[in-house]
């Protein structure tokens, strides 16, 4: 951290930063691998796959939903688990905050595309947009509730006070998701169009399918971890620039100063 | 067709909101990178 | 001070605030009987009125649960009263259950009201165990909405830019209650040949969010509203 009284009473900072990025060999690898599964699942999902016997090609859909539905689930359980690892006072650090709010973030993105991909494909398929199921409302129940842990992230304050409040936040979402599922199936179980339960379960996977299925979990998962690394580094120089910003302005100011005499 | 239509926006849409994303960070960590000192950057 | 002895304290400071300011009264009261016009109109039809009029009811009680909750913050930050409270270092499960007695007591009133107006607006009718159902669906809905409205209350309550926060905190977490408490309350009302046994799995079901609310809230509030 730059040191505050140096630079209110002597000369700015001076060391001028080397590293003027975000990456790391790791997340090069990771960044490299992401792309090339990304682009392996395009050339098996559009082309490669077979179209489904009772489906036709609508499946093709599918390896996006499902993927991007995983890293959405994935992503909600990461931040609710960072933030005990926050609230918990043996691993207090603001670096399990940031991941919860970087893992917050990519998870709110992929709950929309998983939610736009199975409207998609529901309306190919069955013919309708929407089904008030358990589990896509609940999908949209957690992408709702995810918008609102982002907008408390954005309330102010110190970081401290940013991580507390919105690791509470998180957590009464894990009280709160269940019960709207739950509540949720036991609505839909006295609607004579129970049967019609799970949209998703007449689906015959052949080899290739399930292979493009788990290949598309995969590269999405790639894509996630690489982002919250990426993320969770930026917000660590957000934060440090919350702190020192201020400082680092007046020494420009001051530097400007020095060179105009 | 609206098959191929549907299909091609969901690809699209996920690829494309990868990409987005993907481009932000970086660039988003790169602006901030520069104006902030090594001490900073606890991964280097 | 004990916790029950500093719920009941606020509780009542509450309460009495409401007494004499009469704002609920004058104000939320009116506001809840208007959307249940509201209703009426947009539904344009007799018979979907009396269909839905259970979830119209709850529908009116959410709505109504916005405005009171910002009221119960409302008198707490408008003389810096919360922060007084929290530099006296009182204990905030306390102030949380005491301000969640309040809130509930006042969303009780505007319930059965909104259910007299249902009776008398959208013909609905209920006798003998319906009445027991409905009052027995009415405390734990009553309960686990307050304790919710308190929680996410005190996170929005204060500065600029946070109480439009509220709706969007508030309606996910409370749609368990308005679906159980609809359900319970077609029951009651014998829609569409409900049977009043088919009521109470929801009952059990409200009971259930009020505990774990309760719980979490009494847990959650003192991080939720320390600056």
């Amino acid at each position: 951290m730059a040191t505050t009284a140096e630079s209110q009473t002597t000369a700015p900072v001076a060391t001028a930063p080397t590293v003027l990025h975000t990456g790391t060999r790791f997340t090069r690898v990771l960044g490299v691998l992401t792309i090339a599964s990304l682009a392996v699942l395009a050339l098996f999902g559009l082309i490669i796959s077979p179209e489904d016997i009772t489906q036709g090609e609508s499946v093709r859909i599918l390896y996006i939903h499902v993927g991007t539905v995983w890293v959405a689930y994935l992503a909600f359980v990461v931040t609710a688990v960072s933030s005990a690892a926050y609230l918990w006072k043996r691993t207090r650090s603001l670096t399990w905050d940031r991941i919860a709010g970087a893992s917050a973030e990519i998870g709110v993105v992929f709950m929309a595309l998983t939610l736009l991909a199975g409207a998609l494909w529901g309306r190919l398929s069955w013919g309708t947009f929407w089904v008030w199921d358990a589990r896509v409302t609940t999908t949209a129940f957690l992408f709702i509730t995810y918008v609102g842990y982002l907008a408390v992230r954005g309330l102010g304050g110190s970081h401290q006070q940013r991580a507390r409040r919105s690791a509470v936040v998180a957590l009464l979402a894990v009280l709160e998701i269940p019960l709207v599922h739950f509540s949720v199936k036991l609505w839909r179980s006295v609607h004579q169009d129970a049967s019609v339960a799970d949209r998703t379960s007449n689906v015959t996977l052949d080899d290739t399918m399930l292979f493009t299925l788990m290949l598309a979990t995969v590269a999405f998962t790639l894509l996630y971890v690489w982002y919250v690394f990426h993320r969770q580094r930026v917000l660590t120089l957000e934060d440090a620039m919350d702190d020192s910003g201020l400082d680092l302005a007046l020494a420009e100011r001051r530097r400007e100063g020095e060179v105009a005499r | 067709m609206k098959d191929l239509g549907f299909i091609l926006a969901s690809y699209i849409s996920a690829f494309g909101a990868a990409g987005a994303l993907a481009w932000w960070v970086l660039r988003r960590g790169r602006t901030l990178a520069r104006q902030l000192p090594d001490e900073d950057k606890p991964w280097t | 001070m004990n916790t029950w002895s500093l719920a009941r304290l606020v509780a009542l400071k509450d309460l009495r605030v409401e007494m004499r300011s009469r704002v609920v009264i004058n104000q939320v009261v009116p506001f809840a009987a208007l959307v249940m016009v509201l209703f009426a109109f947009a539904l344009d039809n007799d018979a979907a009125l009396t269909r839905t009029a259970p979830g119209l009811v709850w529908l009116g009680t959410i709505f109504s649960l916005l405005v009171l909750v910002q009221r119960s913050f409302a008198i707490e930050t408008a003389d810096g009263a919360l922060d007084a409270l929290r530099v006296a270092g009182v204990s905030t499960p306390g102030l949380f259950l005491g301000k969640s007695i309040a809130l509930a007591v006042e969303l009780l009133v505007l319930e059965v009201l909104l259910v007299v107006l249902a009776i008398v607006l959208y013909g609905v009718e209920v006798q003998g165990m319906g009445v027991v159902l409905l009052v027995t669906t009415l405390l734990p809905a009553t309960t686990g909405l307050a304790f919710v409205g308190t929680l996410y209350g005190g996170l929005a309550a204060g500065a600029r830019g946070r109480e439009t926060l509220l709706p969007l905190l508030m309606f996910p977490v409370v749609a368990p209650v308005l679906i159980g408490a609809t359900r319970a309350t077609e029951a009651a009302f014998g829609i569409d040949g409900a049977a009043i046994e088919e009521g109470w799995p929801w009952v059990g079901m409200l009971l259930l969010f009020a505990a774990l609310f309760g719980a979490g809230g009494t847990l959650a509030f003192g991080p939720l509203i320390e600056e």
